[in-house]
């Protein structure tokens, strides 16, 4: 150990590989781990920094991935590697110019971006998608931990405003007996499809969706969607896991989910095209997006009432979506929408709770 | 869904006058850096839509169309534009002047601020009655108050977590936060229209 920590020493201050040394700070990183303090969130008292954080979320993706590669072969893979290389070059290429360190955040968003994605999506689309979201959503405005919005979702909802017919019509029956497609690379022609759950429900109205789908198919990912948001048990445990480990705070998901539920529950009631909230829960990116993408620490907000504000906007927007808009599915628009809010509902709790009295001192007014 | 609900509901998110016809830019990028300022300048805004439009409305219906000199629309509407700006000014310096030193040179800018001759020219195109633009000229301003509030306060918090490229700061993260926020409210779209 002693050895390979001089070599890192000595490839640091070596003069001539002065333009790699995010590069080499990154390898170090990986074998020895950091020792700065962190200066924008998340902040952890802990030993746990956050790279093992970040690892935790993978971890809880994992359930997810394998589906996606055993519902749609290896294809799979490759649009997550695609996905990794056009957003590691994007990072590695502003870390050079800007002489930052590489951070790791990457880790989380280069794994969520492909799995929101059709498994029918051309390759190229992937890295301009990845492309998109790195640089626009998180590196013009410094890098992890410095993002309003976040970048998988700038990625998405840019594919699906820019490609609208392969980001919504190009979907796939996922194989789910035996081996399913683990032999298999792509996907075969005559297996792609527009249909999904809420596509159905769009076009043939409630009745359609209740007949021709069942819960256990939506809970086990026997529908078409996006390659790792229809194995529904995996992401729920995914997420069990995350809140018991206190890696995600569990109001986000509670009020997104909640609000959601009660809403539909309601609108069930008066409204035709209003699917029940069973099915609105089980559809969709719902607990994908919940779980995983609504969740992020850097762009939702820190106060506690801020989080149950941000769920309960996210879940009426999803639903105003999905009932009255234009398009199928409504998740990631309003996960974009809620994280835009973000710093003015973390300004506006701030200041109603934490007023300065008239000798300056700021008092906590909970 | 009675005609001006709709409408209402429209202006705010599926046809934000901000985010969707892009207009009323430059105090977008001008006066977005402070929450509280960004608010009142959406304010003082609200109050000139409303003005011009009440006063334009009769003036286009009742005098422009019957004598048949629609051909000034345009003079006739920046000229009330200009004037109802001045009167603005002259009461905010009277009555409350903390305001109107922080509007600074802003509240000049509200009259040539695309915002406001363009929810007159609507009117006119979309062939509005009364009751209809006064919805119409609230909502478009309550819109644009939404963006603004929504960029400055990405702005503030960026000001103390970000780490903008030297040539990005300023009106350029604006453009991009301003294009990601576009993309957002492009969800709304088919959901009601105006």
């Amino acid at each position: 150990m002693n050895g390979l920590r001089g070599l890192f020493d000595n490839l640091k201050n070596n003069e001539s590989l002065s333009a790699f040394k995010p590069a080499i700070e990154a390898v170090d990183n990986i074998f020895f781990g950091p020792e700065e303090v962190t200066t924008s969130a998340p902040h952890i008292v802990d030993k746990n920094d956050t790279k093992r954080y970040m690892t935790m979320v993978i971890l809880a993706l994992l359930p997810s991935t394998f589906a996606a590669i055993y519902f749609y072969g290896w294809r799979a893979l490759s649009i997550i590697l695609v996905s990794y290389m056009a957003g590691v070059i994007t990072e590695v290429l502003f870390a050079m110019i800007r002489k930052h360190d590489i951070h790791e955040g990457f880790l989380v968003t280069g794994l969520i971006f492909p799995l929101v994605l059709p498994p029918t999506i051309p390759l190229w689309m992937v890295a301009v998608g990845s492309f998109f979201g790195v640089f626009f959503g998180k590196e013009v405005f410094g890098g992890t931990g410095r993002n309003v919005f976040n970048p998988a979702i700038v990625g998405r909802v840019f594919l699906s405003i820019a490609f609208p017919v392969t980001m919504s019509t190009k979907w796939a029956k996922p194989v789910t007996e035996g081996l399913g497609r683990l032999f298999n690379y792509a996907i075969p022609a005559d297996a792609i499809t527009s249909a999904t759950p809420l596509a159905v429900l769009k076009t043939g109205g409630v009745e359609a969706l209740t007949k021709s789908t069942s819960y256990s198919e939506l809970l086990f990912g026997a529908v078409g969607g996006s390659m790792g948001e229809t194995f529904r048990i995996g992401i729920i445990l995914g997420g069990i896991f995350l809140i018991i480990t206190k890696i995600i705070n569990w109001r986000i998901p509670v009020a997104y989910i909640g609000s959601v539920f009660v809403l539909s529950a309601i609108g069930n009631q008066f409204l035709p095209q209003v699917a029940p909230p069973m099915y609105q829960i089980l559809t969709g990116g719902l607990l994908f997006g919940a779980f995983f993408m609504a969740t992020d620490p850097v762009t939702s907000p820190f106060t506690k009432s801020g989080m149950w504000i941000f769920g309960i906007f996210a879940g009426l927007l999803t639903l105003l979506f999905r009932t009255f808009g234009g398009y199928v599915e409504g998740v990631m628009f309003s996960i974009l929408l809620a994280n835009s809010i973000t710093p003015l509902i973390d300004s506006v709790i701030l200041n109603a709770k934490f007023k300065p009295r008239n000798d300056g001192v700021v008092y906590n007014e909970n | 869904m009675p005609e001006s609900l709709s409408i209402f509901i429209a202006t705010i998110t599926s046809h934000n006058i901000a985010l969707t016809y892009i207009l009323g830019m430059c105090p977008m990028i001008g006066v977005s850096k402070n929450l509280n300022t960004a608010v009142g300048m959406g304010m003082s805004v609200t109050f000139v839509v409303m003005l011009t439009a009440i006063i334009n409305w009769p003036i286009y219906n009742l005098i422009l169309i019957p004598t048949n000199s629609t051909i000034l629309t345009y003079v006739i509407f920046i000229v009330t534009i200009g004037a109802s700006v001045q009167l603005l000014e002259m009461i905010l310096e009277k009555f409350l002047p903390a305001l109107y030193r922080a509007f600074g040179i802003f509240l000049p800018l509200i009259t040539v601020n695309c915002v406001v001759l363009s929810v007159s020219l609507f009117m006119v195109l979309r062939n509005y009655t009364f009751g209809t633009t006064l919805v119409f000229a609230f909502g478009s301003s309550m819109g644009w108050l939404v963006a603004i509030a929504i960029v400055a306060a990405i702005r503030e918090k960026l000001e103390l977590v970000g780490d903008i490229p030297k040539g990005l700061k300023g009106p350029g993260i604006v453009m991009v936060i301003l294009g990601i926020l576009a993309l957002g409210f492009m969800g709304f779209g088919g959901m009601v229209n105006v």
